[in-house]
């Protein structure tokens, strides 16, 4: 909402700076956002006198002038024809700025200073309305009539020295969208009294009675209708005065009848409308609702289709306006307009709200009327209009107002507890203290019949313009907003209360530590994606009813779109080794939706980390040789991350079906659980993306992890006696897998075998073709005696026996 | 010169000419000299055999002695020659780059969410969490936005189907917590939230919000601003000045912004605060009486405040970012700088 400082002073006195207003208005809740100096740009511009004009003694056409500019007098170097001894005219000293430079093509603006012109010194410059940006006239300056004060800034002479505030009025607060209604919370901030302006009407003999009928059929949605006749009314432009208060406050002057009406709007907040009398049928008004399908021009020259349920204002074969929204065209006051109708109502707020929503149709009326006009506003506002009509466009106001008001509206009541509000507050307000704060933003105390013993209850009547104000809290929170914030003590004093649960660290923030010491960098991306990408993961897809873009008309339903995106856009600029990893959420449709279900129970998320590699599998170095990851570079990491949080009865096994999205991909098993898959990125996927090298994934349920991994931790002692390695490499057809034949030294082994690591895997000329020779740590201890040779050769025997059944292995010498 | 003399001399001698050995070749010639089977220590030992038999036993003792001294001088020096040599053959250029790794990041965002975590988790509130795709019940409804109300535009929303949308806010995690759990209550609420907004350097389609909560017997405004201050200043630095004034939000009552001055110009005005000296960092205030009714609290019983802050607009903010898309694009040189 735009307020302007001049037009605000009508209803209140101050004498703080508008900074300072800013700052009350913003520490009463109504944030001052921005303030624009509209006369700004004429800084350093005054109006003076001329008052020599001497010959320039280096050049012929140009002059040198005395000049009084107020305070002093000031040598000009002027090169006009018109200049001339006694002219008061418009000067520009140092550091002002000409809007338009009358030597440039383009007009540019140009800064003064103080310079010599062919050696004469010139402390400014005095302007034409062309330079000045006020007109259009580049033969001469400017000479202004004789009886001009000299000394005055521009700005001011000119009526543009308006300060405008942008303020930014909260849903809770209709009655601050008018001058008015900032002049009250004005007065209130200061503590002092605004005052409205005073009506005086001259209505002609002929009574409104006959000259038209107004018949609402739906006071639900319009319990009040007010509506004047102005008859032989001249259109044309508006005073400048108020053509001024209009543009400070951004708003398109039109003509002096429209002007009239948005100026009592802008003044009182309170929406009006103008017909063209003449345009109506039987002059007849029917407040009415809609048909389906009625169609219908608004002033904005666009064709609405209406649905039942909106409210109209019609004649009697017609609609002419949408009702609180905006009139129609076929209605609208024009330059032939002659006499007219003035309408001042109360329409519904959700009504109005519902068919502005409805129509994607928002003006200054429906945004008051929604957020909920004052239904004793409208006699107030309409009398203002005409009187103002009466003055700027002449005509006759008809005698009389028709009113229809079927159910007056009854003020709330409100009673405020002292107890409660302190309470609340944390403040030690006192009964004379609530009173005074209420009172000043016009909520009447009411004396009760029987005052409360303890005096705790307080009651208060509210005003008609503050719907907002309906609970107890309600005026604890103006208790508070007129005692002022800052004035409540700042005060920590309750008690730390612990939760009987012992604290425990989030795991997840754990891994996210663990992942980044492991060189993986976070990423967080968006939870949107398009339908295509989403169904192709899942088929149980939720699917955003009114998306921004076709990009993200879906929840996504799977996090290797997006990892894919960032290791694209980062090959992109370059960066092609990767180690990402993104904590998140994806997101399923697990039943139809039906109507007493909560969406939680038609809805799956479902926390997940996804890992991904890239590129070059270690940090790049001069002594090795670089070797791009692979499948065991992700596994290693899955494998860490299992052992550091205490799972290590993993098992990775192939899918036997394919997955989406990824080659080859292999489950992780932990107790038959699956916790995630490791897979290789689909070629296809990778071209859709634009990636020329291989990405691999591991795809972890954050939920299953944490409900495996084990929390409590304790403690094993540690073997007494010494532990025995020995190495045992076989040779087996290459199709045996390395962990079958672990499972097989393991079996064997017996229980004094604690740990068979793989070292060494080896194919090639030392042996067959079709062979492949693994390599064994095997790891003994016992917790009771030190073990000798021969039981451990009875163990190997053993081993080497069960590898040649099981697998057809030879011990490699 | 007595045989006492003699042994006396020589350890002289030799704690002299082992600080002229700076060789290997040179310390194998002390060694001849001295330690050899045929060297001067050696030969002393052969006179013993000549020295009267009562002085026998404290030379033979002062000659073990030299042996063993002469020995420890030998091996020290040794020692020494043998690492130097090492470290010289073994040509070490130390301005090549260690073997490195990878260096990881946590991102911005869930570090400027983990401080929040931390400090609150200090002042004893507990964390809570909730769905993105929600009810209007609880995103809307329960928290007193009724239905076709004009406080609904304050935040676009996406919608799944006519009851069901992206949460706009964490509000309603606060509803469903105090739905399980009777006073008092002290959760924070992190989680991400959606806006139907087209995206630019200012606004993202979604972001991270903090939400608070704090229901309790005799909670007040006063109260509320204690434990705000207490963790602005805690997160800002305590030189901070701050201010509160009134706002509007559906589900508080009395309702408040909570401004800090700004830290890049202490308050004088540039262009991050829009020259105000201010930067909003939260809203917040005294949980409105109708959200009891929605959870079966008694608001006659039970006062509370609430109150929500965006990570994304604080790490913007701390870190000097200037356009909110960055932070969503993961560049990786980005990532790194934190
Ligand atoms: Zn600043």
């Amino acid at each position: 909402m735009k307020i302007s400082l001049k037009w605000l002073r009508q209803y209140v006195e101050f004498n703080i700076t508008p900074e300072e207003l800013a700052d009350k208005l913003t520490k009463a809740g109504l944030e001052v956002e921005s303030i624009d100096y509209l006369g700004s740009k004429f800084n350093n511009f005054f109006t003076g006198q001329v008052l020599t004009v001497t010959k320039h003694p280096n050049a012929n056409k140009l002059t040198v002038c005395d000049v009084n500019v107020g305070d002093s007098n000031i040598a000009i170097v002027c090169g006009a024809p018109n200049v001339a001894i006694g002219q008061k005219v418009v000067v520009g000293l140092a550091g002002a700025v000409v809007p338009r430079n009358q030597h440039d093509p383009d007009g540019k603006a140009f800064e003064l200073a103080k310079v010599k012109i062919r050696g004469v010194e010139s402390n400014g410059m005095i302007c034409s309305e062309y330079e000045l940006g006020i007109g259009e006239d580049k033969d001469g300056i400017l000479v202004l009539n004789d009886n001009v004060t000299i000394g005055i800034p521009l700005a001011e002479f000119l009526g543009l020295n308006d300060i405008v505030f942008e303020i930014g009025i909260t849903p809770n607060r209709p009655d601050c969208l008018s001058h008015i209604g900032i002049g009250r919370e004005v007065a209130a901030a200061l503590k002092t009294n605004y005052k409205l302006p005073e009506v005086t009407i001259n209505e002609s003999s002929s009574s409104i009675e006959n000259s038209a009928i107004v018949i609402v059929e739906d006071s639900d949605k319009c319990p009040r209708y007010s509506a004047r006749v102005i008859k032989n009314v001249k259109v044309q432009s508006s005073p400048k005065w108020l053509q001024n208060y209009l543009s400070a406050i951004s708003i398109r002057p039109i003509n002096n009848i429209v002007d009239a009406t948005n100026y009592v709007l802008m003044e009182t907040g309170h929406p009006l409308h103008a017909f063209d009398y003449d345009k109506l049928n039987e002059k007849t008004i029917i407040v009415r609702e809609a048909i389906d399908g009625e169609h219908f021009v608004t002033l904005d020259g666009k064709g609405r289709s209406l649905t039942a349920g909106m409210l109209l204002i019609c004649d009697a074969i017609k609609p002419i306006a949408i009702a609180g929204v905006m009139g129609g065209i076929n209605s609208e006051i024009t330059d032939n307009t002659k006499n007219i109708l003035l309408e001042s109502a109360y329409f519904d707020p959700r009504s109005i709200r519902k068919t502005s929503k409805q129509l994607g149709l928002s003006s200054d009326a429906s945004q008051r009327f929604e957020r909920g006009a004052d239904p004793n506003a409208t006699i107030y506002s309409i009398n203002r209009a005409a009187q103002l009509i009466a003055e700027i466009a002449g005509g006759e106001i008809q005698k009389g107002i028709i009113d229809v008001y079927p159910k007056p509206f009854t003020p709330t009541r409100i009673n405020v507890s002292l107890q409660r509000s302190n309470n609340i507050l944390g403040t030690n307000l006192n009964v004379c203290q609530i009173i005074e704060l209420l009172e000043s933003i016009n909520c009447e105390h009411q004396v009760a019949e029987k005052q409360n013993a303890e005096k705790d209850i307080v009651t208060f009547k509210v005003p008609s313009f503050r719907p907002d104000l309906e609970k107890e809290i309600d005026l604890i929170e103006e208790l508070a907003r007129l005692y002022g914030y800052d004035n409540i003590e700042t005060k920590m004093q309750s008690v730390i209360k612990f939760t009987s649960n012992p604290v425990q660290s989030d795991i997840v923030d754990e891994m996210r530590l663990w992942l980044v010491g492991r060189g993986f960098n976070e990423i967080v991306t968006n939870s949107l994606q398009s339908k295509e990408l989403a169904y192709l993961s899942s088929s149980e897809v939720v699917e955003v009813m009114n998306p921004i873009s076709k990009d993200m008309a879906a929840m996504r339903t799977s996090l290797i779109p997006n990892i894919l995106e960032v290791v694209r856009n980062n090959i992109y600029h370059q960066t092609k080794n990767l180690n990402l990893f993104e904590v998140g959420k994806t997101y399923l449709k697990i039943l139809q939706e039906s109507e007493n279900q909560k969406s939680d129970e038609n809805y799956k998320e479902e926390d997940k980390i996804i890992l991904a590699k890239s590129g070059i599998a270690n940090f790049p170095n001069w002594a090795e040789n670089e070797r791009n990851s692979d499948i065991y570079d992700l596994k290693g990491e899955v494998e860490d991350l299992l052992l550091k949080f205490g799972l290590d009865k993993y098992k990775f096994i192939p899918y036997s079906t394919t997955k989406a999205l990824v080659d080859m991909p292999v489950s992780i098993e932990i107790n038959q659980i699956e916790v995630g898959y490791i897979a290789k990125v689909q070629k296809q996927m990778l071209k859709q993306f634009d990636i020329e090298q291989d990405v691999y994934i591991a795809d972890l349920n954050i939920n299953i992890f944490k409900s495996l991994s084990k929390i409590e931790k304790k403690y094993k002692p540690l073997p007494d006696y010494p532990m025995v390695l020995r190495d045992l490499a076989f040779i087996t057809d290459k199709v045996v897998p390395v962990s079958e034949m672990q499972g097989t030294i393991y079996k064997a082994g017996g229980e004094l075998l604690r740990t068979v690591e793989i070292f060494d895997l080896y194919s090639g000329d030392q042996i067959h073709s079709d062979k492949k020779s693994s390599a064994f740590t095997l790891q003994f201890f016992s917790e009771d005696r030190t073990l000798t040779d021969v039981e451990i050769e009875k163990i190997i025997n053993k081993i080497v026996e069960a590898m040649k059944v099981a697998h057809n292995a030879a011990l490699r010498k | 010169m007595t045989m006492k003399e003699t042994i006396d001399e020589i350890r002289n001698q030799l704690d002299f000419e082992i600080t002229k050995v700076n060789s290997l070749p040179e310390l194998d010639q002390f060694r001849i000299k001295y330690l050899a089977r045929k060297g001067i220590i050696a030969e002393l030992f052969e006179t013993l055999k000549n020295v009267p038999p009562d002085q026998k036993p404290s030379l033979g003792k002062e000659l073990n002695e030299l042996r063993t001294h002469a020995q420890n001088l030998h091996d020290e020096k040794k020692n020494n020659l043998e690492s130097n040599q090492s470290s010289q053959s073994e040509l070490i250029d130390i301005t090549l780059p260690g073997r490195r790794k990878w260096i990881g990041s946590l991102h911005p965002i869930t570090q400027t969410l983990n401080e929040i975590k931390s400090i609150f988790l200090r002042l004893g509130f507990e964390i809570a969490s909730g769905p993105e795709i929600e009810d209007d019940y609880y995103n809307f409804e329960a928290l007193n936005f009724p239905p076709d109300h004009p406080a609904r535009d304050m935040q676009d929303t996406f919608f799944i189907s006519k009851k069901t949308l992206l949460r706009t806010h964490t509000s309603p995690v606060q509803i469903r917590v105090m739905e399980k759990q009777q006073p008092p209550v002290r959760v924070i609420m992190p989680g991400r939230v959606y806006r139907n907004e087209a995206i630019s350097a200012r606004s993202y389609c979604l972001f991270h919000q903090v939400e608070g909560l704090y229901v309790d017997t005799n909670v007040t405004f006063s109260e509320l601003k204690g434990t705000l201050v207490a963790f602005a200043q805690q997160f800002y630095g305590s030189d901070l000045k701050f201010r509160f004034r009134p706002s509007f939000f559906p589900f508080t009552e009395p309702s408040a912004e909570m401004d800090i001055s700004c830290f890049l110009c202490k308050g004088k005005g540039c262009r991050v605060c829009k020259y105000a000296g201010w930067l909003e960092i939260l809203g917040c205030g005294m949980v409105n009486p109708n959200v009891y009714k929605f959870v079966n609290y008694d608001p006659m019983k039970v006062s509370g405040y609430a109150f929500g802050m965006g990570i994304e607009r604080i790490t913007m903010l701390r870190y000097g970012i200037d356009d909110i898309r960055i932070l969503f694009d993961n560049d990786v040189r980005f990532l790194k700088q934190f």
